[in-house]
């Protein structure tokens, strides 16, 4: 059975206008690692925001391990979030708190509500124990007790992806993680993305724009366009997109 | 104490409130007068405002001593500005419109000024190469660059100058304050209570006009007819000016007496202390309100109730809570304290829940992505990313309280401005102009003060 089932889906966002998905079908196996290319516009976060349950769709199935995302809400929505991770251009961290809260927040789906609060004031050893291993995990322990607003934008990155791997999820949603970043370290944060992906053994899916870095990192390149898949590309001639 | 024991009874008294209509009929005048006052202090304001405004943008000669008189003016107290138009052009609404007329004027002469000195220099310049005059150079290109800004703050001025308008009477000024001042000093509580019905009734009246005049601007038009009228109907009965210059007189030099000076260290404390324990009360209780009344975080069955409560606690000024205290025998520092702590909560309370509601979106969603439940999300995003503007909120109530216990003190709730009151029913002119400059000092001060803070928590959001 797939990971991630994406059947027909579409999404419009008003009746007039054409719409943002058009009728989208991918599939991802467990630990794969697929890439999604395509121009800015392409409906590419739509989609990653459809998978889960943010945005709605009209038509068509999501499910994720076999439970589908469409009409869920409250605590089983909560709890297939709990699963997916996701890592975001803008990093979407909470910028005036410590590394370390940024960091656990991934369990904040685990956790129950007191210890959340709890946590916020007082964490305890293990706690941060483990905030520490995540952020050792991106190569960035030390700025474990810094202000998030006070490191630097590859560092947010790293932050947001230690905040994933303490999620411990099943499907990472990766959505332009390197949009922002130089070429240096955009292939650093993609390496890093699939190392853990493969070490924790999660499935990956990233959108991306730029090909040369899809070819270089991803079992699996998908182009989306006009919010439709148009091709899926195998991992064969790094630059060479072959039609199926 | 004996306060707890005879509260339920002080309460009492206020109820039920004196609705007949003989009554009512006998409030007419008051509330027209009310209007009147509002309506033609601001005419008056809004235009010399305005013209002042123009001065300082079109940068003309003297505009620096004139921009520095404004700021000057800026630092007394609405109400205590008041006192000092009883004390010169004599009892009643003529008082009040010199007050609200100066006061205002002043606030849209110096934030006018400051919008049209932040023109963009472009146009303006092109407009000055063809050889204008300056002051037609401002009258048709910073005027018209920012007249969407100039706008929205007359709207917000015109809004504080119709909440003046209420209270000015407090010190004798004319209007519903007055009747209001009286009804609590004749023991009549039942009518106190319809009187600040009347006056909740009127703020939401004026609050609704606010808001039509936002939307369309043009209205304000209808208000010239209406001002100029009003205007002429309050004129200060018996103008004399030999009066005038010989108050003036008794005033210079302010002086004080060695006890007074001895005493002042006291007062000055007294004053911090009320706005500092009203905010810090305040505060305690706006946070929980506020996340009651935030869309983002609450549901419609507790939220609308709470921003019900907000609403009231707001419409009342903090004077109107302060006299109902002193009524009560409540008096000093805790008749303060409560009155500003009352007030500011409906005010921070709206705040907070704003900026609650306003943060981004995306670390917000990030959070929701994780499968967070509801109150980590509030804490783990929500307050955290809210705290800046709701911390420069609060350093401004901060600010404005300092002024409102300089003013709350004048009917009774100690400090400096129970001083500067006591000194003026006594006729010590020279003592009340030397409480009134400490008065200045101290909002001067603690303005001061505050934007230090800022500066050094690099807070640089606007002005709220």
């Amino acid at each position: 059975m797939p990971l991630l089932d994406i059947a027909d889906v579409v999404v419009v966002r008003s009746p007039t206008s054409s719409p943002v998905l058009n009728g989208v079908t991918l599939s991802l196996e467990p630990g794969e690692k697929v890439a999604v290319l395509g121009p800015s516009g392409a409906g590419k976060t739509t989609l990653i925001r459809a998978i889960n349950g943010f945005v709605p769709f009209s038509s068509g199935s999501i499910t994720v391990d076999g439970i589908p995302v469409k009409g869920l809400h409250g605590k089983p929505l909560r709890h297939l979030r709990s699963r997916i991770a996701v890592v975001s251009q803008r990093h979407d961290l909470v910028e005036r708190l410590k590394v370390y809260q940024n960091v656990m927040a991934g369990a904040l789906g685990r956790w129950s509500t007191l210890r959340a609060l709890r946590f916020l004031f007082w964490p305890s050893a293990e706690e941060l124990a483990e905030a520490e291993q995540a952020l050792r995990r991106v190569g960035i322990a030390e700025k474990l007790r810094e202000r998030t607003a006070e490191i630097s934008t590859g560092e947010q990155q790293r932050v947001a992806i230690a905040r994933a791997l303490v999620q411990r999820p099943s499907l990472l949603l990766a959505d332009e993680p390197i949009a922002s970043l130089d070429p240096e370290l955009s292939h650093q944060i993609l390496a890093l993305l699939c190392t853990v992906a493969d070490e924790a053994e999660f499935a990956l899916l990233c959108s991306l724009h730029q090909p040369e870095f899809a070819y270089k990192y991803f079992d699996r390149v998908v182009r989306i366009q006009h919010g439709i898949v148009q091709r899926l590309e195998p991992k064969s001639a790094q630059g060479v997109a072959v039609e199926i | 104490m004996y306060a707890s024991d005879s509260l339920f009874s002080q309460v009492r008294q206020f109820f039920p409130p004196d609705l007949s209509l003989s009554y009512l009929r006998a409030e007419a005048p008051g509330v027209w007068q009310t209007v009147e006052l509002a309506a033609g202090g601001m005419l008056f304001a809004l235009s010399i405002g305005l013209l002042l405004a123009l001065i300082i943008g079109a940068r003309l000669p003297g505009w620096r001593f004139l921009y520095s008189a404004l700021v000057a003016l800026r630092c007394i107290p609405d109400l205590t500005l008041a006192i000092l138009c009883v004390v010169i052009v004599g009892l009643g609404p003529g008082a009040g419109l010199l007050a609200i007329t100066i006061y205002y004027g002043a606030a849209m002469g110096k934030v006018g000024g400051d919008l049209f000195a932040s023109a963009s220099r472009g146009p303006v310049e092109s407009l000055a190469a063809t050889g204008a005059a300056r002051f037609t150079v401002a009258f048709y290109g910073q005027l018209p660059l920012r007249f969407k800004d100039l706008l929205t703050y007359g709207a917000y001025d015109f809004e504080c100058a119709m909440r003046a308008a209420m209270i000015v009477g407090a010190v004798g000024a004319g209007g519903i304050g007055t009747e209001l001042v009286g009804a609590l000093q004749n023991l009549e509580y039942q009518r106190v209570t319809t009187l600040v019905i009347l006056l909740v009734l009127l703020i939401a009246v004026f609050d609704k006009i606010t808001w039509v005049i936002r939307k369309y601007p043009r209205l304000l038009l209808l208000f010239v007819p209406l001002g100029a009228y009003s205007a002429w109907d309050l004129r200060p009965q018996l103008f004399a000016f030999s009066h005038t210059l010989e108050v003036l007189h008794r005033m210079w030099p302010p002086k004080l007496s060695p006890e007074q000076i001895h005493a002042l260290p006291g007062l000055i404390g007294e004053t911090l202390l009320v706005a500092f324990g009203g905010t810090a009360i305040a505060m305690l209780f706006a946070l929980p309100l506020g996340a009651a009344a935030a869309r983002t975080l609450s549901p419609a069955w507790l939220r609308e109730p709470v921003r019900r409560l907000l609403e009231m606690l707001r419409a009342i000024p903090e004077v109107v809570w302060g006299l109902i205290f002193v009524s009560a025998a409540i008096i000093g520092v805790q008749a303060g304290i409560a009155a500003l702590a009352l007030h500011s909560t409906g005010v921070l309370g709206k705040l907070y829940a704003e900026s609650l509601e306003n943060v981004q979106p995306g670390p917000v969603m990030s959070l929701a992505a994780t499968g967070a439940p509801g109150i980590a999300i509030a804490t783990f995003g929500r307050l955290p990313l809210a705290l800046p503007p709701m911390a420069i909120q609060t350093l401004f109530r901060f600010e404005w309280n300092i002024r409102a216990a300089a003013v709350v003190g004048m009917i009774g709730a100690g400090g400096i401005g129970q001083a500067l009151y006591n000194a003026q029913q006594l006729f010590f002119y020279d003592q009340m102009l030397a409480y009134l400059l400490v008065t200045c000092v101290l909002v001067i001060i603690v303005d001061l003060m505050n934007s230090y803070v800022r500066d050094r928590w690099k807070i640089t959001e606007g002005r709220i």
